[in-house]
């Protein structure tokens, strides 16, 4: 039944293997090939936009650039890797030997290699290029590629249902003894409300893509205007999904950075109960909010005031995180590692997208920046100064665990300051182009956008170019890297107190939980040791 | 995190507490996403129905859908007589009642194509009009459901033959009962949608 | 202690509020207010950009500030206090963001119902999306036109609809934006307060043209509208102005149109070179295909599938005819 091929051989990597960790790294990694893929997508749009005229690209190209580095990045990078973190994660935090449906879960990464050659393959038969939205009619007169890509996405769906199917049942039927839902770590909350999430949503994205998907093979009436088909119901079907979708990227994000400032601070994590309460509420409120996207569009004004109360609302549960996590490292004794310094780098770029997001969620404001470079900078800041910054910070927080060796701090150090430094040349001009008038999806653009784009095309340079201290560090380290302790952190989560790598089945013994996960600074606790391999501050 | 060692590795799963098997949570989670995937269609019909008003809608034979609809809730009062007849040990009436249950699904599903071809006589088609894609889509993915679940009823009988079941492990059959009430209901939707309300 | 503590929140307070009024009252982020709505959206802009100024620095300034003070020290490796939490502050932060958002909710529902209010007997403009060209309508003249010409202080309702995919008609200047969906007909209400040329942008992506279908409008003085509707009404059928109405001077230079788009060929001379463009084919059976399937024969250095395709449908026959007849007796 359940397979386990002798450990230690990179084989079981590229092999149906039904271990959550063999399965979460196998997600890590693809995930983070596409990302690379959907990055130079990206320095080829600032290549093109560096100077006004469409020079590098024609329009055509450009917009299947466009595209498929929008739906790489979201439905093959962030969402898989968050799944390879919850993957690799979860169980060993609930202190479970596996998740409660291994072959499900290999099934459900196997699902991804071929539904990302999939999209690819789009280039080649005329790409798609209707923009990540895909909005009808125009990808139901594009070329065959759309078609591809529909199929992909479908695909993508499916395996995130299974996965979300495999989490939630996990953590309801397989927590350790004491394990209570009130000791469960904020990581683990965080992919509770992304998992019900994902099933409420995805579904229902699955059903507008079968119909689009039948328009165009089959002939279907659906989106044809002549014949009665609406364009609207199609913004509809698709922003509830793509708006929960955002939070599905964000919460895990959050749980991620929840880990991690407890950890480094020394501190307890303030307000356990309001983060986790808010992770569910997000959940919740994230579900009624998707038509915030669609205020310029054709559906009925007088629809479009209660979608802005509701998103205006998302503010106060995500506030309450973000002070709470500032209460966490108050007093602390802050050891400002790599993880910390990305965590923290989270909260600052994060702060910038999601207040941008009140702009956007203000109708007026709305009504003049939608479809512009404004719309373009809020999801960066949110996409790639949140959730991709907190998943650098997982990556190095838990390198030691994953891999068994030690990451180099230095070059750490040095990803993070050209990665928040690109960032924020890159990103924060978008928000100036769109405001004085430049629409986003265009190859070629009026000159006096020119020195903003030109901010952006450099900041994007140094984004693409701090990638490459990380894969450097990643790789060297997990070859030759100095050995770790099964706790160098000296955490109190269960993932830390196994081996690292945590052995086949994780735990020798099951362990019983009787204190809460960020017990620090008190009698019962561990206490701390100083940080094993980097020296810390 | 404190903790101590746990002397029988058995005795773990704190999630067992709440009595609840893994494979029923992760049905019932399945089903939730299924129930989505038809609301989205659903909605879909619904919108159009409201905005085009659906003259074809007319053509539609509530009567001989009225019988089918009454074949396929029968089968799931089979589905109920199968579980309860393997809970109590009765393996051999437990088998006789999926044959049941195969037997009435196949007759909706030749129904369902009976009223399919009766349509597509009428000029109405997939392709033809708004009406046409949207109906044909929702019962016809209702339909490709009905047809999964008669596979799994085999597969159940299949196993119930080779004894795989028994008054105390049953869960396989408990498991494919949910999905099958799960398929029923929809349809009871649909009915009323579809066909029942005007 | 108490004390000390509450004075420094108001110190930091007045320092945020002060910071937070500058940058909004300073910041000059938006293209000129070119209508009344311009006015109130760059208002209620400024007010966010305000609050939003002050929560950034609140968050920053403390995130920095315990980077600075609570680093660990050399030798220091206790763990921090056990504080688990803090009711009356979680309540506190809790309260204020709320009130906040419902402050910006309520002012966001007035400036939308003010702007949205078309006032008294509006002029109606129909605007009408096409891959990759605008074109107007104003039904009380029964005039259809190439450019949008409005008079300054007068409100406007437009009527946006589009004859194939999804745009979206935006003038960057009156800060307004909505899209052009086909099968049905959006509004939106203006009323400039500037008199000037500003562009028009289509802000959704509507194929390989996007970028290009751009246009201008004109505000002007009541007297020059008048005018300049009187000269289009003269023009109607003349087939120079049928180019330019038709939007093919958005694409084509033409010296007799003074058209000057670059996105086509010019057409300046196109006798003397259609005759032998597509194989055996004459003149003027070319220029007539090239004007009802572009993509049959395209011109060599330029990309297919940007010339709309439903010219057919637009033009009369004796309009083509007039049009052909015109493009070959250009020099
Ligand atoms: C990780 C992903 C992510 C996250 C978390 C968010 C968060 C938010 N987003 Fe964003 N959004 C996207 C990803 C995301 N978004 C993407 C990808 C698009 C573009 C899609 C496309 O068209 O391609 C988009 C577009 C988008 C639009 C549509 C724009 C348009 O096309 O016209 C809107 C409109 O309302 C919006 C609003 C918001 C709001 C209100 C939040 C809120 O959740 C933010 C809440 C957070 C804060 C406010 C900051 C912290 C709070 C405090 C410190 C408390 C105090 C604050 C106050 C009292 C204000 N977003
Ligand atoms: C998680 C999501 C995510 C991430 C991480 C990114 C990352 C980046 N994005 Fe992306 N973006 C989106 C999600 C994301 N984007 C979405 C959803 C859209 C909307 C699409 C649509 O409209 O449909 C969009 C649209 C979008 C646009 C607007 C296109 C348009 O409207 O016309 C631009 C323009 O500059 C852009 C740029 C970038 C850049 C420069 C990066 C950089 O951060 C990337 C840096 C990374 C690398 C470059 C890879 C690794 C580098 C190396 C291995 C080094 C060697 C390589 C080279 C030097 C080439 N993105
Ligand atoms: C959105 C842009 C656009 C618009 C509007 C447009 N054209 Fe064109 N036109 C093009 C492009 C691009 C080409 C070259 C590609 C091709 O031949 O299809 C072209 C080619 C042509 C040609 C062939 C020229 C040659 O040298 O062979 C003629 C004639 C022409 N257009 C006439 C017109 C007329 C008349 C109109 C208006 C009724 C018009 N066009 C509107 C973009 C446009
Ligand atoms: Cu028309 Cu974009
Ligand atoms: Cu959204």
């Amino acid at each position: 039944m359940t397979t386990y091929p002798a450990t230690g051989t990179w084989r079981r990597y590229f092999s149906w293997n039904t271990d959550h960790k063999v399965i979460g790294i196998q997600y890590i990694v693809t995930s983070f090939v596409f990302f690379i893929l959907a990055g130079m997508l990206a320095m080829l749009m600032r290549a093109e936009l560096r100077a006004p005229g469409s020079d590098l690209l024609n329009a055509e190209t450009y917009n299947q650039v466009m595209t498929n580095h929008g739906s790489l990045m979201i439905f093959l990078w962030i969402l898989p890797v968050v799944a390879g973190f919850g993957n690799y994660l979860i169980p060993l935090m609930i202190g479970a030997r596996d998740m409660a449906f291994p072959r499900l879960n290999a099934l459900s990464y196997w699902l991804i290699p071929p539904a990302g050659l999939i999209m690819l393959a789009s280039f080649f038969v005329g790409g798609a290029e209707a923009g990540w939205t895909a909005y009808v009619p125009l990808s139901i007169g594009g070329p065959p590629g759309q078609t591809l890509w529909a199929v992909s996405v479908m695909i993508l769906g499916i395996s995130a249902i299974m996965g979300a199917i495999n989490f939630v049942t996990t953590v309801i039927t397989m927590r350790a003894p004491g394990m209570t839902f009130g000791r469960l770590p904020l990581f683990v909350w965080g992919m509770m409300a992304t998992s019900l999430l994902v099933l409420s949503a995805t579904p229902v994205l699955t059903a507008g893509l079968v119909l689009v998907a039948l328009d165009r093979v089959v002939g279907t009436q659906f989106f044809t205007v002549a014949s009665g088909g609406d364009p609207i119901l199609w913004q509809n079907l698709f922003w509830f999904y793509s708006h929960p979708a955002v939070y599905i990227m964000i919460l895990p994000a959050m749980g991620i950075v929840s880990e991690i400032f407890p950890v480094f601070a020394r501190k307890p994590i303030f307000g356990y109960r309001m983060i986790a309460l808010s992770s569910m509420a997000i959940a919740v409120l994230g579900l009624t909010v998707w038509a915030h996207h669609m205020f310029a569009s054709g559906m009925d004004p007088r629809l479009r005031v209660p979608y802005m109360v509701s998103s205006m609302v998302i503010a106060v549960p995500t506030g309450i995180k973000i002070f709470s996590w500032l209460a966490t490292i108050w007093y602390g004794k802050l050891r400002l590692t790599t993880p910390m310094l990305f965590a923290l780098g989270f909260i600052s770029m994060f702060l910038i997208g999601g207040l941008t997001g009140i702009f956007l969620a203000a109708i007026p404001v709305d009504l003049h920046v939608t479809d512009t470079y404004f719309v373009v900078a809020h999801l960066h800041f949110v996409l790639f100064g949140g959730s991709v910054s907190a998943v650098y910070a997982g990556l190095y927080y838990w390198f030691p665990k994953i891999t068994g060796r030690m990451y180099d701090e230095k070059t750490g150090r040095v990803h993070f300051v050209a990665n928040f430094v690109g960032t924020n040349l890159a990103y924060l001009p978008m928000f100036a182009a769109g405001l004085m008038g430049m629409p986003r999806r265009v190859a070629d653009y009026d000159p006096s956008f020119t020195s903003y784009n030109q901010m952006a095309t450099l900041g994007g340079l140094i984004l693409a170019l701090s990638t490459l201290p990380f894969l450097y560090n990643a790789i060297v380290s997990w070859a030759r890297g100095p050995k770790a302790a099964a706790n160098p952190w000296s955490a109190l989560t269960l993932e830390w107190q196994t081996s690292s790598p945590p052995p086949t089945e994780n735990f020798a013994e099951i362990p019983v939980v009787t204190t809460d996960p960020y017990a620090y600074g008190e009698e019962s606790s561990l206490t701390a040791e100083p940080a094993a391999a980097p020296a810390a501050g | 995190m404190s903790q101590q060692a746990m002397t029988h590795a058995e005795d773990y799963s704190a999630g067992l507490a709440l009595g609840v098997d893994h494979r029923k949570i992760g049905m019932w989670l399945f089903i939730a996403s299924e129930v989505m995937f038809f609301g989205g269609l659903i909605a879909t019909y619904l919108h159009y129905k409201y905005t085009l008003g659906f003259p074809e809608a007319s053509r539609l034979n509530i009567v001989a859908v009225g019988v089918n609809t009454t074949i396929l809730l029968t089968s799931s009062l089979a589905v109920v007589m199968a579980l309860s007849s393997i809970r109590a040990g009765r393996s051999g009436r437990m088998s006789v009642f999926l044959l049941l249950t195969i037997l009435l699904g196949a007759t909706f599903l030749t129904g369902q194509a009976l009223e399919f071809s009766h349509l597509y006589g009428e000029g109405v088609t997939l392709t033809g009009s708004v009406f046409g894609s949207s109906f044909f889509t929702l019962t016809g993915f209702h339909g490709l459901h009905v047809l999964a679940g008669v596979v799994w009823a085999i597969v159940v009988l299949v196993r119930g033959l080779r004894r795989a079941f028994s008054a105390e492990r049953n869960m396989g059959v408990e498991v494919f009962g949910l999905y099958w009430h799960f398929v029923d209901i929809v349809w009871i939707m649909l009915f009323t949608l579809i066909y029942l309300i005007p | 202690m108490k004390e000390r503590t509450l004075f420094l929140s108001a110190i930091v307070a007045i320092v945020l509020v002060a910071l937070g009024f500058l940058v909004a009252s300073q910041a000059n982020l938006m293209p000129p207010e070119a209508s009344t709505r311009a006015v109130e959206v760059d208002q209620l802009f400024r007010v966010l950009l305000g609050v939003s100024t002050v929560i950034f620095f609140l968050v920053e300034g403390a995130l920095v500030f315990a980077v600075l003070r609570f680093r660990k020290r050399a030798g220091d490796d206790r763990d921090g206090p056990p504080i688990h939490g803090n009711t009356s502050l979680e309540i506190l932060w809790t309260l204020i963001p709320t009130a906040i958002v419902v402050v910006i909710g309520v002012y966001s529902f007035q400036v939308l119902m003010s702007i949205e209010n078309p006032g008294r007997s509006p002029r109606i403009v129909e605007i009408i999306g096409r891959q990759f060209a605008w074109s107007f309508r104003y039904p009380d003249q029964d005039l259809a036109t190439s450019e949008l010409h409005l008079p300054v202080g007068q409100s406007v309702v437009f009527q946006i609809t589009s004859e194939d995919v999804i745009h979206s008609f935006w003038v960057p200047a009156f800060r307004g934006k909505r899209d052009a969906t086909p099968g049905q007909v959006s509004e939106m209400t203006i009323t400039p307060r500037e008199i000037g040329v500003f562009p028009i942008r289509c802000a959704e992506l509507c194929g390989a043209g996007h970028s290009i279908m751009t246009s201008q409008v004109v505000v002007e003085s009541q007297d020059a509208f008048d005018g300049w509707l009187a000269q289009q009404q003269a023009l109607a059928n003349d087939p120079g102005q049928l180019f330019l109405t038709m939007g093919c001077g958005g694409c084509h230079i033409l010296a007799a149109a003074g058209s000057t788009g670059t996105v086509g060929p010019p057409l300046d001379g196109l006798a003397a070179r259609a005759g032998g463009r597509a194989p055996s084919e004459d003149a003027a059976p070319y220029v007539e295909e090239s004007i009802l399937e572009p993509d049959s024969f395209v011109a060599p250095g330029f990309q297919p599938g940007l010339m709309p395709k439903n010219f057919g449908q637009r033009l009369t026959p004796e309009q083509l005819q007039a049009l052909v007849a015109f493009l070959l007796a250009q020099p």
